[in-house]
């Protein structure tokens, strides 16, 4: 009987064991999400129509989900103005930043924005479409209408909904990619 | 439904105090008395002729019992009359005879071997044999082939006090006495199985095809196991290698009608006459499904696939032996699109539905969203006499469970979309190996001791996103079990020492946006002692008292999980701004067990633990829900606090007559948050199965075995739960149900060949319910009737004749 060698081989295989593990690469660090796609800024921008200085509102979460808060501006009308809007949607945690609006542009006919104000006196029409002819809203006109009472603001919530192969122009099917809710007043 | 549940219950109660009244008066009735007719006999398998050891011989007039001796013998005093002799072995069918005592009777019996239960029943040689005096509970033979077909979770739900979390129909997570995933450890074949433990909606990555026996041990189970197991076991035991010449072979079909599963898994064994010290094994499983149906529509994306296969070679000596053994699981389960939600809005207008919004026709398709998952287990087993004086034994073992989880939508992007990449992809590699010496009976003390270590770690390919971080584990223990017997008493004894060191690397980014790598360490030493006793006074009665005291060091997932998982967000405990680091949990877990067994009318069991669990880990809803570009989310984060779960676990049958068998299985649990002083979230309600059985006693031309049965599994709605409820979760418990499932089989002889054959229905009545513990509850019904055939077909291959 082989005895004793069997024994020692085995003791062998044991101290070896942890090393066969230790052998593969564990001694690396985590690398960036790259090709994972994220949103971190929504930009609203609004320019009156007629001239005037350009209304800027922005969502930014520049770490993205988790991690610190997000930054949420806030977005004051004049009265009675109209403007013509315009979203940028960026993924500000790759390099070079990614235009998200870009894609979603090129991809129109799976997404669609809706806006939601409320407690404030806004009008907010889509006014760009995608090839089937159903609205997309990156491009939009906003009528403000009377102003707020002194001390109280509103809200506006705007919401992409990506609808890949069921985008009918309604809410309900899809998923949610943005849902952004800006304090928002008519001065 | 409630009313439907409490009169199932009230009828099974009444049932019960009857059958207990009327085994109690069978018993006072019995009459001592002077009557010495010797009836005697021998138990002998009807093929070899040769004496059954340890069969049961039962006069069911009398209820006395007697095990066979060694050579088969039986032996009773009896008074002069007619009486009934039940014979039963494990392995073979049972019998019963009619003998007239008027003087000293001879009556022998030739028992036939039993298809069904030889080929799936008998154990030799277990490497992990469950402690003695913990309660535990066993799937095998006839009970475990009634599960074929269904996944490993699923299947052990057989077993009282063992539940399933569960996601839709392909996801069952074991949950022992409600306490499941980091705290249920499960042995595949001798080894710690190391997925990914950390989700509740991944499931145990086994073939339970590759089992003939699972084990359950309900209650902390520490020191043998390591730390983790504070909640039990599973032990997922194969057929051992074969040790007598040939070949062997066994293939089980299974087809399903609700959502056309199919399954075939076949084994092929054998042993080589002119090396017979060589043995070996293959195995392979192919299960697929397609669309679950409800009662009122079909569950979008319910199907999925599988594909499984494992190799064994033993080399068995007197004095030594090697086994290698490889198997790998691979599977692909599609996800319900409702269930795989972005933002709170959408997760909430998919629950305020009654039905899915995009429901389907049938199909084997599974789409985006899925889970592909794939599981790789080497092991390496060897043991070797050390002289008179015991046994040395080596396990080592490599496993890698690889999980990619695909999201509803590819990315916008045209060339991210075209490489097709899982959002989720982790990587988890485990090194394992156990060395363990028992030492021969000395002194009526048998024992063991052991080494443990593991080294694993996990990873998430580069890109893709991080849940749960980078980590590094490795662990190492030692143990010392003893055993003592002595006539009716067994006591038993063990302490282990475990250190873990637990390295994680997680990516962040800071307020900038700037990627930075956070490191840190935890290292944690932690005890587990255990302290049982059985007393077993004679064949009929078994008392089992163990209790337990285990420390268990928080999982890198408990502190560090952080992103959206089903649209909502989920936070470590360490990653919440000023929390208290978490600390290892302590368990002090005591469970009693009375099993009365061998009895030829009332036999059953019943366990009543308590398991206190101090820093007990779980989740509760953030406060100030987590902010994301998709709005606020629905959040959960990880803390402790100190709970006491007690229960009961009954389970019991009792012979009407001959022919007719009725058994009830029963659990109970309660759980309460004793630091907020209220009831624990998500345990499992209280439930009760009851079946009724009648089997031929004669068999019919070719058809042997035959039996039908009925039964009502009730689960009662679940009302312990914390209050102000509408807090903590989404949805308030759904209503109780009661299914009515039932199975007719037979063993039919088609040439040679015993082929078993049965066909099972559940949920008859095509009820329309949802289960607490399924994670799919908030958006869709539970699977409407189901029909499933399975065939058993055991086949011994002719040698090669020279």
């Amino acid at each position: 009987m082989t005895h004793p060698l069997i024994k020692k081989s085995w003791l062998a295989l044991l101290l070896v064991a942890p090393l066969l593990g230790a052998c593969s690469k564990d001694n690396d660090d985590p690398q960036p999400d790259d090709d994972n796609e994220q949103i971190t800024t929504v930009r609203y921008e609004l320019t009156p129509v007629g001239g005037g200085t350009p209304v800027t509102v922005q969502y930014r979460d520049p770490d993205g989900d988790g991690g610190v808060a997000p930054v949420i501006g806030t977005l004051t009308l004049a009265a009675g103005k109209t403007y013509t809007g315009k979203l940028v949607v960026l993924d500000e945690t790759k390099n070079p930043v990614v235009n998200t609006a870009d894609e979603i542009k090129a991809e129109a006919d799976e997404h669609i924005f809706f806006f939601e104000p409320s407690n404030v006196n806004l009008t907010i029409s889509r006014t760009d479409k995608d090839a089937k002819g159903l609205e997309l809203g990156l491009e939009t006109r906003v009528v403000a209408g009377a102003a707020n009472a002194a001390t109280t603001t509103g809200t506006l919530k705007i919401t992409l909904r990506h609808q890949p192969g069921t985008k009918n122009g309604t809410f309900a099917p899809g998923d949610t990619d943005v849902e952004v809710t800006f304090p928002t007043a008519v001065r | 439904m409630d009313f439907r549940f409490l009169a199932a219950v009230r009828a099974a109660c009444a049932l019960w105090l009857w059958l207990m009244a009327a085994t109690a008066v069978a018993q006072a009735s019995q009459q001592p008395s002077e009557c010495t007719l010797s009836a005697s006999g021998r138990v002998i398998d009807h093929e070899s002729r040769q004496g059954l050891p340890g069969a049961t011989v039962v006069v069911l007039e009398t209820q006395q019992a007697t095990p066979t001796d060694v050579a088969g013998n039986y032996h009773f005093h009896l008074c002069a009359g007619l009486y009934h002799l039940q014979v039963s072995y494990l392995g073979y069918s049972g019998e019963v005879a009619e003998v007239r005592v008027a003087e000293a009777v001879i009556r022998d019996f030739r028992l036939h071997p039993d298809a069904i239960l030889l080929n799936s029943a008998v154990v030799q040689g277990q490497r992990t044999a469950a402690p003695t005096t913990q309660p535990t509970a066993v799937l095998a033979g006839q009970a475990l082939q009634q599960t074929r077909g269904q996944a490993l979770g699923e299947a052990l739900q057989k077993l009282a006090g063992v539940t399933a979390i569960q996601t839709g129909p392909g996801i069952f997570k074991p949950m022992i006495h409600g306490l499941h995933s980091n705290r249920v450890t499960i042995l595949n074949n001798g080894v710690r199985q190391e997925g990914q433990q950390w989700g509740v909606e991944h499931g145990p990555e086994i073939d339970p095809f590759i089992a003939s026996r699972l084990t359950v041990v309900k209650g902390a189970a520490s020191v043998r196991y390591g730390s983790d197991a504070i909640g039990g076991v599973v032990l997922v035991e194969p057929k051992p290698l074969r040790d007598s010449a040939g070949t062997g072979a066994e293939l089980t079909l299974v087809g399903m009608s609700n959502n056309g599963l199919g399954a075939a898994s076949g084994t092929l064994d054998g042993n080589v006459r002119r090396l017979p010290a060589l043995s070996w094994r293959a195995q392979a499983t192919l299960r697929r499904a397609g669309t679950m149906r409800t009662p009122d529509y079909y569950l979008k994306n319910s199907g999925f696939a599988e594909r499984n296969f494992s190799g064994a070679v033993g080399w068995r000596k007197p004095t030594y032996g090697l086994d290698v053994f490889y198997s790998q699981f691979n599977t692909r389960i599609g996800i319900l699109p409702a269930s795989h939600a972005e933002s709170k809005t959408d997760l909430l207008l998919a629950i305020a539905r009654p039905e899915p919004l995009e429901t389907t026709d049938f199909t084997y398709d599974i789409d985006r969203a899925y889970q592909q998952v794939r599981h790789d287990v080497a092991k390496l087993t060897g043991f070797v006499q050390t002289g008179a004086v015991g046994q040395l034994q080596l396990t080592l073992a490599q496993q890698t469970d690889f999980r990619d989880e695909y999201d509803k939508f590819r990315p916008r992007n045209d060339n991210l979309a075209s490489l097709d990449k899982p959002e989720l992809s982790y990587t988890n590699r485990t090194s394992t190996a156990e060395l363990l010496w028992e030492h021969k009976p000395w002194h009526h003390f048998r024992g063991s001791v052991g080494l443990a270590g593991t080294y694993q770690h996990n990873r998430y390919a580069d890109g893709s996103r991080q849940f749960i971080p980078y980590y590094t584990n490795i662990v190492g223990g030692a143990f010392w079990i003893e055993k003592w017997q002595q006539g009716a008493w067994l006591l038993e004894g063990g302490l282990r020492l475990d250190q873990r060191d637990l390295a994680v690397k997680r990516g962040d980014r800071d307020a900038s946006g700037a990627f930075f790598v956070d490191r840190s360490r935890f290292r944690y030493t932690t005890p587990a002692a255990s302290v049982g006793a059985t007393y077993d006074p004679s064949a009929h009665f078994t008392f089992s008292l163990n209790t337990g005291l285990t420390r268990r060091a928080p999982a890198a997932n408990e502190r560090f999980s952080e992103g959206v998982h089903n649209g909502m967000f989920e936070l470590g405990n360490d990653l919440v701004p000023g929390a208290t680091p978490l600390a290892p949990e302590t368990a002090l877990n005591t469970g009693l067990t009375v099993n009365w067994h061998a009895n030829p009318r009332f036999n059953g069991e019943v366990t009543v633990y308590q398991n206190r669990i101090l820093g007990f880990i779980y989740q509760v809803p953030l406060t100030e829900p987590v902010q994301t570009v998709r709005g606020s989310h629905i959040s959960w984060q990880y803390v402790q606090t100190d709970a006491t779960f007690r229960g009961l676990d009954v389970s019991s049958s009792y012979q009407l007559a001959a022919d007719w068998l009725v058994s009830a299985k029963g659990s109970v649990v309660r759980t309460r948050d004793t630091r907020a002083d209220e009831w624990q979230i998500l345990m499992p309600a209280d439930r009760l199965e009851t079946t009724l059985r009648y089997t031929w006693s004669h068999d019919r031309g070719r058809l042997t075995g035959r039996y039908a049965q009925a039964g009502v599994y009730a689960v009662a709605r679940q009302t312990r739960v914390p209050a102000n409820y509408e807090a903590r979760d989404l949805l308030a418990p759904p209503a109780g149900y009661a299914l009515l499932n039932a199975e007719v089989g037979t063993t039919v002889r088609w040439g040679r060949l015993p082929l078993a054959v049965s066909l099972a229905g559940s949920n008859l009545l095509n009820q329309r319910y949802r289960d607490y513990l399924n994670r799919y509850r908030y958006f869709s019904d539970e699977m409407g009737r189901n029909l499933s055939l399975r065939v058993h077909i055991p086949l011994e291959l002719p040698h090669k004749r020279k």
